[in-house]
């Protein structure tokens, strides 16, 4: 099976430019820059390659919108997006860990295609480690000259889940609360500074490298129709191997748990959150379902950034539910009401379920206000505090039951 | 008309140049301002309302701006931490690892209960979100470095930092 | 004027300028979507969430305040995916709003009552305990801030941020933490501090003037012109006269800015709360207090005033509207061919002015006279005459002469005239010291128009009955004149 990113992670110091270059680095960037601009535009659209970071937005076509220089003059952005926060999620820290030149390539990259001379890292506050990593890479890629034509800054977050959504990125790297806008216009118009700025995720720019020196069309193929490459999963939970473990586009479910060892402890499963804990998640009879954006859209989850939690039999829906939602609660910015109040009540009637002071009338109550919240809100993250609960309590409306009174 | 009148600076010199800096590290001064709230906290635990003044002014922002970003931001705090600041993540994934379990640890070992500060300063402890190292729950974090899974053994150790 | 599109609302066919929004659109047409977050001053945010519309082809519902009107849209206000919307997010704002409505001076005019009424009437589900933040905070010298209240819409912080630039309020911490406050240290006292309080669509904000005196279904609400300065915002006149026990029984409750285009949507602290006088020290009755303190009727007075007015010297000022300046010259300039006219704004009268509304003239009406060819002589002419014993009658319309002098030598100048006449609204400290005093009503009990530093001709109109005998000053300039006239004829001179 072919692996894109992860093909050399077996090599210690891959890191390291010297290491990189010698398995391949930096070729990536030498062929981007021997064509023009539309044509490297052209074979990211060829290779179907999406957003990895959560949106699954085909990653060719958001470059396109880039408005050219005479309807826009000015700087361009680049800005990649490692403030890697969705629970479950660890695969960017991973990447960012064994492979940072890598994503420094790929941000060039997409300098190029655009013909922005700024690039941005914005490393999450939490990743010290990592920002420090990027920073010895950095420097090491000025001193072989790759940042001549672009140069790139880090920058260091202070938390917030939310920071990571693209228009709320753009809000912390100037200097506000990371309250997200609501396009129109999209930041590839209006962005960072109200620059026309392109926003991907590590692993997404991760794979332009590879696309560059391979072609479009073989990264496609790798994968499904439209669809195309690998994906990196983040597996951890009640699993055996958990870890990141990298599939082509399309892998079956099964395969993926069976690669991570498979259930820790042999025991039943009860549920594989897909890709995040903001997405619903997938039973015992979802196994084959193959793992790309349209088949998992159409199972009625989201792959997002891949970061599969494998729950099993012991696990209480209602506290797994309360724990989302907790979470959500903490993170939502405040801005619409919906999101911030409703994050807020939901948490608060769970908690109160849990403790067993639940009521019968609790349970139509929450699927009511996740309807009163899902499409009324300004972002992804108010829509999942509406449809986390209800997703729960629809598969497995038992765990749910047995806690409140019965009716009547 | 700023009510409260900016009496000298709260910062040593050595501080100041970094401040200024972060003003113009970026292609636009504003684009410096939570890197330098970072080194506010940094350096003073926390961040008082005549650090943020300081800091709207030499960014020349207004402070209304500066303090929502200040208290907007988990990283920022406007009560000291201890010195070493510890993480505990409760993410689902954490969670299902055993995180309540190490945050009674937590609390028996350092003798506080979560955002209250050791009397000698070093130490102060709360309950995260996702850290981003769910493969090693349940995720430890100490001054923004990830310390891999949280241990009693670990925890224990914790008391060994200066 | 941009291209004109058409479009679709609720099924009907509508025009209207390509990229206007759709809330304002609709308002056009007289569909009133509702809101919270969204004002023409201050932008659109789109946090409420209370402005949505479906629009055909979309699953879900869109915010109104966000959306340009462009050819060929196809918008509904009325569809059941909009009214449950609309009602569920009712239903989130309110769910950790503090039931205060007894004792909330926002009720009658609340969004939230509003709307409830409108479109919740709901059984409310919350079983929780409502989170708890602060209340009866002083903001500042003019507001009260109730934290609980605050739906966090940002209308106030984007008031303080765009239009005044103080920076003094913000929503600080995040999410359900979230809380309107004061920037630590800060005061709200810029000089426009009342307006949030106008844009404020709940309790969260409220006049710390206007606490708990009269419930707003009471009030009346009359178009008028404010007398502050020389710019004419366009204001409303709040009164109660139904319930005269409330208020602590004045019959001006508040004023509040009207939209125009001299003011935008806002007004200053001064005209807003200027309103004291209007409801104290007021003069009623038509008196002479020499030798003995005697009230007359009108037609008397004016004929026992009609000979003393010969050769007075007369003291006014830009308070007297149009109607009042042109009977003011016909009185004394054409009738009397007094010279001897003082009414400029002296320090008395000269105050800030910014860069928004405020006029550094604190009358209003200056520029009647200007139009009327008037001069105003020196005050401290004026003053020097007095002293010379070259002034026989000092009649003063409107003026604080305390003010222009200093109260201990208007004191002492007013001594030396055998024959003062004070004519106005209010006695002042002066008031005693006169030998006739004309009750004369204020701008809240006539009507007329003034005329701003602009320019612009504004009408003001009656929002109260005349004070005991009151009359407008134009009507005693008229009084008078008639009364001069017929005592001319008596006397066989030239009327």
């Amino acid at each position: 099976m072919t692996k894109v990113l992860t093909r050399h992670f077996d090599e210690p110091k891959l890191h390291e430019l010297e290491t990189y270059r010698r398995l391949g680095g930096y070729k990536g960037l030498e062929k981007a820059l021997s064509m023009p601009r539309k044509d490297v535009i052209e074979e990211v659209k060829k290779s179907n390659l999406r957003g990895l970071g959560g949106a699954g937005f085909p990653t060719g076509g958001k470059w396109e919108t880039v408005p050219p220089e005479e309807k826009s003059p000015g700087p361009r952005y680049v800005v990649v997006n490692c403030d890697e926060s969705e629970p479950g999620c660890f695969k960017d820290r991973v990447l960012v860990t064994r492979a940072p030149h890598q994503v420094i390539e790929g941000a060039l990259i997409v300098a190029h295609a655009i013909d922005a001379h700024d690039a941005f890292i914005f490393v999450r506050g939490e990743y010290q480690d990592q920002h420090d990593i990027f920073a010895k890479a950095i420097a090491e890629a000025e001193a072989a000259g790759f940042l001549k034509h672009c140069s790139m800054k880090l920058m260091r977050g202070a938390g917030a889940y939310i920071s990571g959504l693209d228009t709320a990125l753009l809000e912390t790297m100037e200097g506000k609360k990371a309250w997200p806008r609501q396009p129109p216009p999209f930041p590839t118009v209006f962005g960072l500074m109200g620059r026309p700025t392109v926003v991907n995720n590590v692993e997404t720019v991760s794979m332009l490298p590879h696309i560059m020196v391979n072609g479009g069309e073989w990264f496609a193929k790798l994968g499904v129709p439209k669809s195309g490459g690998t994906v990196v999963f983040s597996i951890s939970g009640h699993i055996e191997k958990p870890g990141v473990y990298e599939f082509p586009m399309g892998v079956k479910l099964r395969e993926v748990l069976a690669a991570a060892g498979g259930i820790k402890g042999g025991k039943k499963l009860k549920c594989v959150i897909p890709g995040g804990t903001s997405m619903p998640p997938l039973l015992e009879k979802d196994l084959d379902i193959a793992m790309d954006f349209d088949s998992v859209r159409a199972a009625g989850t989201f792959l997002g950034a891949g970061g599969m939690i494998v729950l099993d039999e012991t696990v209480d829906a209602v506290e797994v539910a309360h724990n989302i939602e907790r979470f959500l609660t903490h993170e939502s910015c405040g801005q619409c009401t919906p999101c911030r109040e409703g994050s807020a009540w939901t948490e608060r009637i769970l908690e109160r379920v849990l403790e067993g002071k639940g009521t019968a009338e609790d349970l139509p109550n929450l699927t009511r206000v996740g309807e009163n919240i899902t499409g009324k809100v300004i972002c992804a993250l108010g829509e999942t505090v509406g449809v986390v609960t209800r997703a729960y309590m629809t598969k497995f409306p038992e765990d749910f039951k047995k806690r409140v009174p019965n009716n009547g | 008309m700023n009510s409260t009148p900016l009496v000298g600076s709260p910062f040593t010199p050595a501080q100041e140049a970094v401040l200024k800096k972060w003003t113009t590290f970026y292609p636009h001064k504003e684009m410096g301002l939570v890197e330098a709230l970072r080194s506010v906290q940094e350096w003073d635990r926390h961040i008082r309302p005549e650090a943020a003044a300081y800091v709207a002014e030499l960014f020349d922002l207004p402070f209304n701006r500066v303090w929502g970003v200040a208290t907007f931001f988990p990283s920022f705090t406007t009560k000291p931490t201890g010195k070493h600041r510890i993480g505990l993540c409760h993410g689902l994934s954490c969670w299902l690892a055993g995180s309540p379990l190490m945050a009674k640890r937590l609390q028996e070992t350092l003798g506080v209960a979560e955002r209250e500060v050791t009397k000698d300063g070093r130490f102060s402890w709360e309950e995260m979100e996702c850290l981003g190292a769910c493969e090693q729950g349940p995720a430890l974090l100490v001054n923004d470095r990830l310390q891999g899974a949280a241990t009693p053994e670990k925890i224990a150790k914790l008391k060994d930092l200066e | 004027m941009g291209k004109i599109v058409k479009y679709k609302l609720n099924g009907r066919e509508v025009e209207a300028e390509e990229g206007r929004l759709v809330i304002d659109a609709a308002k056009d047409v007289g569909v009133e979507i509702a809101h919270y977050c969204y004002h023409p001053g201050l932008g659109n945010p789109g946090n409420c969430r209370m402005c949505v519309v479906e629009v055909a082809g979309v699953p879900k519902p869109l915010p109104s305040c966000r959306m340009p009107v462009k050819e060929g849209l196809d918008v509904r206000t009325d569809t059941e995916m909009v009214k449950r919307a609309q009602a569920g997010v009712l239903e989130l704002h309110l769910v950790n709003h503090p039931l205060d409505c007894p004792v909330c001076d926002q009720a009658g005019e609340c969004g939230l009552q509003d709307y409830y009424m409108k479109i919740g009437q709901y059984q409310s589900q919350v079983r929780e305990d409502k989170e708890h933040k602060g209340k009866r905070i002083e903001a500042g010298p003019h507001v009260m801030l109730d934290q609980e209240r605050c739906i966090l819409c940002t209308r106030c912080t984007r008031f303080v941020d765009n239009v005044t630039k103080t920076h003094e309020l913000g929503i600080f911490s995040r999410g359900h933490d979230g809380k309107l406050g004061l920037a630590p240290g800060k005061v709200l006292d810029n000089a426009y501090s009342g307006n949030v309080v106008d844009i404020c669509p709940v309790g969260a904000l409220t006049d710390r003037d206007f606490r708990y005196k009269v419930r707003v279904w009471y009030l009346d609400h009359t178009d008028s012109v404010c007398p502050g300065c020389a710019r004419g915002c366009n204001i409303s006149v709040h009164t109660n006269t139904r319930r005269p026990w409330h208020n602590d029984g004045k019959r001006v409750a508040r004023l509040k800015p009207r939209f125009s285009e001299v003011n935008g949507h806002w007004m200053c602290d001064d005209g807003r709360y200027g309103f004291a006088s209007l409801d104290a020290d007021r003069l009623g009755k038509v008196l002479r207090l020499h030798p003995e303190r005697v009230e007359l009727p009108w037609a008397d007075m004016a004929e026992e005033l009609a000979g003393r007015l010969e050769g007075a010297s007369v003291v006014a000022s830009g308070m007297l509207s149009n109607e009042d300046w042109a009977a003011f010259k016909a009185l004394f300039v054409d009738t009397l061919k007094i010279r001897d006219l003082y009414f400029s704004a002296e320090p008395d009268q000269i105050g800030v002015e910014d860069k928004l509304l405020r006029r550094s003239e604190k009358v209003p009406n200056l520029k009647g006279a200007e139009a009327l060819g008037l001069r105003s002589g020196s005050f401290d002419q004026l003053a020097k005459d007095i002293e010379g014993g070259k002034v026989s009658c000092l009649y003063i319309i409107e003026r604080d002469l305390s003010k222009v002098w200093g109260e201990a030598r208007a004191k002492a100048l007013l001594a030396k005239v055998p024959c003062v006449i004070l004519q106005g609204p209010n006695k002042g400290v002066l008031g005693d010291l006169v030998h006739y005093r004309l009750p004369a009503t204020a701008y809240v009990e006539e009507e007329g128009c003034f005329t701003n530093f602009e320019g612009k001709v504004q009408p003001y109109k009656k929002a109260l009955e005349p004070i005991g005998s009151s009359r407008p000053d134009w009507e005693i300039f008229q009084l008078l004149g008639k009364a001069v006239g017929a005592a001319r004829v008596k006397k066989g001179v030239a009327a």
